[in-house]
């Protein structure tokens, strides 16, 4: 096995997000981001990021690559109550990705990413009181994982020289588990939901360069993205149970001596639609600015899945800037061949049935590192920021993600032999 | 190797530490009590008719065997029946049906549940010839519906006698001696299952008790019949004499109690040797619990009469499936409540509290699946039989019996 398989397999076992309260609003929070380059400005990967030009998570800005790319993000979160002492950790895979760019016009690429998180756990504090001379201790806690992830595939081509379309399609699935507990008197009486997805999702990136002179190059940037087929699923649905050996499974020990199992399917429950747009400056020196907005809603009919909290996401709103400086793989020197990246944003999510708004400000800084002659790149980013609803939790997160990307020479033109 | 390798390798690993550095740490985040799911609930069910009844005692599962009088019961005798077959060997008593085979004697024994005689009584063993193939039930037959004199007359006389067999602990039995001719009637093959019961009583009357051990009596020695016999193998050679063990599959005290008190009618009284039992009735109403909740506890709370310490005494109930007669104390020859038995419960009494939880049966009521007649409470087979526990009924003003539910909604 190479060590490029031992990597990626060590990457997969220690797939375990980081909690939120939040992620428990129907299908937890959707992801803006996915490559590490793209989280280090805080950006929802239209405008270039990890190479001049390009976006690994935007398809349109695909031929821009030099070489072929194999490229994997992987993060670890923490994630603060505000005024509490109770910090929670997570790491995982964020995006896996294979960029094949053709003949500097053309490219294709497939990607497995994470889409929404459901992880969290949670729990009530105690509470006693009195039932007639029978003294009642009880709380609740809460757990749930799992989520959304997608296969994707895109394509991209040029529609004049100085504009190219892409296309992907990215195929919705996975499954969750939520855990619904109540503890009275060290007893859990315990239920749970499993939950499994399937939809699509079509994205169309376009990219354009409307400036250019010697000083100033000015690049717009779009993306729509439709509901191919809304997400449909099948929910399994336990009766509740008094967990006595409190061993989180059913068994003979438990009580009642049986559980049903209600099986629904139920569609339309998540339908994202969502319009971005972006604009990138890039200055003579390498520097580039980049501002960006997004409008995102879900359009699913079906009211909520079971999740814990009776509520979802409904909207989001995403308005984002910064400054990227590329590296220069050429250069002599070691730092010139750094890339620096800072940013940042601020997301708007709007609950679908109580109408409340979280709130998630926040920066990221990045730095990218080429290496070798095909153009690996290894980028490193750490984003922090605050998450809050009105009246409600806030959350203080921090991100640190680390990227790595191979490049190979495929499908590239070759020089013409003299 | 080439230098592009070597570093990809060297960045791999570090990405390997990188990972095991921020291993994950998983603690719940505190939230308030506030739009989530589960919820605890609470009611309370008065209960509204309550009575005490008398049965004929049903003592065929006791452990001891009574003979004699003790505080105003009178155990007049008890019935007592043989396996079909003899204990290890399991030769039937048609086997002695063969010419070859020849009863010499039988024995029949109980074991005293006492180590020394202090009065040695003499009793009496009777059998049921004209018995066909049953005489008696042991969980039935009660002083009233038994006829004592389809018995024979007596066959034997016994006394106590020490067996000092064992050096290191002096046992008292019980032994009548019959005559071989008894084993023909056990034997008969124009009866199928033939009885095989013997009735012991005292010869006497007695003012004191008899206590020897039951055959559902764990570790004892229950009642048993050696069976001596001789086989010859030829007309001329006989082997030694030797024996077949049988052992009692039923036995039971028949007794008849004394008399009942104010206490046993006016208070809850469950008492196996009186025969008492008790009916309650749950006002649950129109109760409907949500089809996807979870009873913890549905208990029906009973508490103990004043100067009755009863720690570590168990009751049973169960839901009764008709309609109970709550009027008046009654005196039934046979128990009018039949019980359903999948709802079963044993409670033992902790600090004078009674608290039997009726979950189950109160889901299924709750639901809308099961009539509620009431619950029935019996005394355990574990505790003194001779014991009657009473618990306070509606007449008193704090301490009546309730019940209180508890269940979890999600």
């Amino acid at each position: 096995m190479s060590y490029r398989n031992i990597l990626i397999s060590l990457l997969l076992l220690n797939y375990h997000h980081a909690q939120s309260v939040f992620n428990a609003y129907g299908l937890g929070l959707s992801r803006s981001a996915y490559h590490t380059a793209t989280s280090g400005v805080g950006s929802i990967g239209l405008v270039p990021t990890f190479h001049p030009g390009v976006s690994l998570d935007n398809s349109a800005t695909w031929p821009g690559l030099k070489f072929t790319y194999i490229s994997g993000s992987y993060n670890n979160r923490s994630v603060g109550l505000e005024n509490s002492n109770n910090i929670t950790y997570g790491n995982g895979l964020d995006k896996m990705q294979f960029v094949i760019p053709i003949m500097d016009r053309y490219a294709v690429g497939f990607s497995l990413k994470l889409v929404n998180n459901h992880n969290s756990y949670f729990k009530t504090d105690s509470s006693s009181f009195d039932f007639q001379g029978k003294n009642l201790i009880t709380n609740k806690e809460f757990r749930s994982g799992g989520g959304l992830l997608a296969g994707s595939f895109g394509f991209s081509f040029p529609m004049n020289e100085k504009m190219g379309l892409g296309f992907s399609v990215d195929r919705l699935f996975g499954s969750s588990r939520d855990e619904h507990s109540l503890v009275l008197n060290a007893i859990h009486y315990r239920l749970f939901n499993i939950r499994t997805y399937s939809g699509t999702v079509m994205n169309i990136n376009f990219a354009g360069n409307f400036y250019n002179d010697n000083n100033l190059i000015v690049l717009g940037f779009a993306r729509i993205s439709m509901t191919g087929k809304p997400v449909s699923g099948t929910l399994y649905q336990f009766d509740l149970f008094e967990d006595r050996n409190d061993n989180y499974t059913f068994d003979t020990d438990d009580y009642p001596a049986t559980v049903n199992v209600d099986t629904i399917e139920v569609s339309d429950i998540y339908a994202p639609n969502s319009f971005s747009f972006g604009i990138n400056a890039g200055f003579r020196n390498d520097l580039n600015m980049f501002g960006e907005f997004q409008i995102w809603n879900d359009e699913a009919s079906s009211a909520n899945y079971e999740s814990i909290y009776m509520d979802q996401i409904g909207s989001k709103t995403h308005f984002g800037g910064g400054i990227v400086k590329f590296g220069d793989i050429n250069a002599r020197a070691w730092q010139d061949k750094l890339t620096f990246r800072l940013g940042t944003f601020k997301e708007s999510y709007s609950l679908k049935y109580s109408g409340k708004t979280i709130n998630e400000n926040g920066i990221a800084m990045g730095i990218g590192f080429k290496f070798a002659v095909t153009g690996n790149q290894l980028d490193f980013s750490y984003r922090t920021g605050s998450r809050f609803i009105n009246g409600g939790y806030k959350e203080l997160v921090k991100e640190f993600q680390i990227g790595l990307s191979l490049g190979d020479a495929w499908f590239l033109r070759r020089r013409a032999k003299q | 190797m080439n230098l592009f390798l070597l570093k990809n390798r060297i960045i791999g690993f570090c990405l390997i530490g990188l990972i095991t550095f921020f291993s994950c740490e998983e603690a719940a985040i505190p939230v308030k009590d506030d739009g989530i799911p589960m919820k605890l609930d609470t009611i309370s069910f008065p209960v509204i008719k309550a009575m005490s009844y008398q049965v004929p005692p049903e003592m065929g599962l006791t452990d001891l065997l009574y003979f004699g009088k003790k505080d105003g019961y009178n155990f007049s005798y008890n019935l007592i029946k043989l396996d079909s077959s003899s204990v290890t060997a399991g030769t039937p008593f048609s086997f002695y049906n063969d010419s070859l085979i020849i009863v010499d004697s039988l024995k029949f024994s109980l074991r005293f549940d006492s180590d020394s005689i202090e009065n040695n009584a003499e009793f009496q063993l009777r059998y049921f010839p004209d018995g066909g193939d049953s005489v008696f039930n042991e969980l039935e037959s009660n002083y009233i519906n038994f006829d004592k004199s389809i018995a024979s007359t007596f066959i034997s006389t016994g006394q106590l006698e020490s067996d000092t067999t064992d050096t290191n602990q002096t046992k008292v039995f019980l032994n009548f001696l019959l005559d071989s001719s008894i084993v023909n009637a056990f034997k008969d093959t124009n009866i199928t299952d033939f009885n095989r019961s013997f009735l012991v009583e005292l010869k006497n009357e007695e003012s004191e008790s008899f206590i020897f051990h039951s055959t559902d009596k764990v570790g004892g020695d229950g009642p048993q019949l050696k069976v001596y016999y001789r086989q010859f193998v030829s007309d001329s050679v006989v082997l030694d004499t030797t024996y077949r063990t049988y052992g009692a599959i039923e036995d039971l005290s028949v007794i008849i109690p004394p008399p009942i008190s104010s206490d046993d009618s006016s208070y809850l009284s469950v008492g196996m040797a009186m025969g008492l039992k008790s009916i309650v009735l749950v006002d649950m109403g129109d109760w409907t619990l949500d089809p996807k909740a979870i009873v913890s506890s549905a208990e029906l709370i009973f508490n103990s009469a004043p100067n009755d310490t009863l720690q570590n005494f168990t009751v049973i109930s169960y839901p009764i499936i008709n309609e109970g007669d709550f009027l008046q104390f009654s005196l039934f020859d046979k128990d009018p409540y039949d019980e359903d038995l999948n709802y079963y419960t044993s409670t033992s009494i902790i600090d004078d509290k009674l608290k039997i939880n009726h979950r189950k049966v109160t889901t299924e009521i709750g639901h809308q699946k099961y009539i509620n007649y009431g619950f029935k409470l019996e005394t355990s087979l574990y505790n003194d039989p001779f014991k009657t526990l009473l618990f306070y009924s509606l007449n008193s003003s704090d301490l009546f019996p309730v019940m209180r539910v508890i269940y979890v909604l999600p």
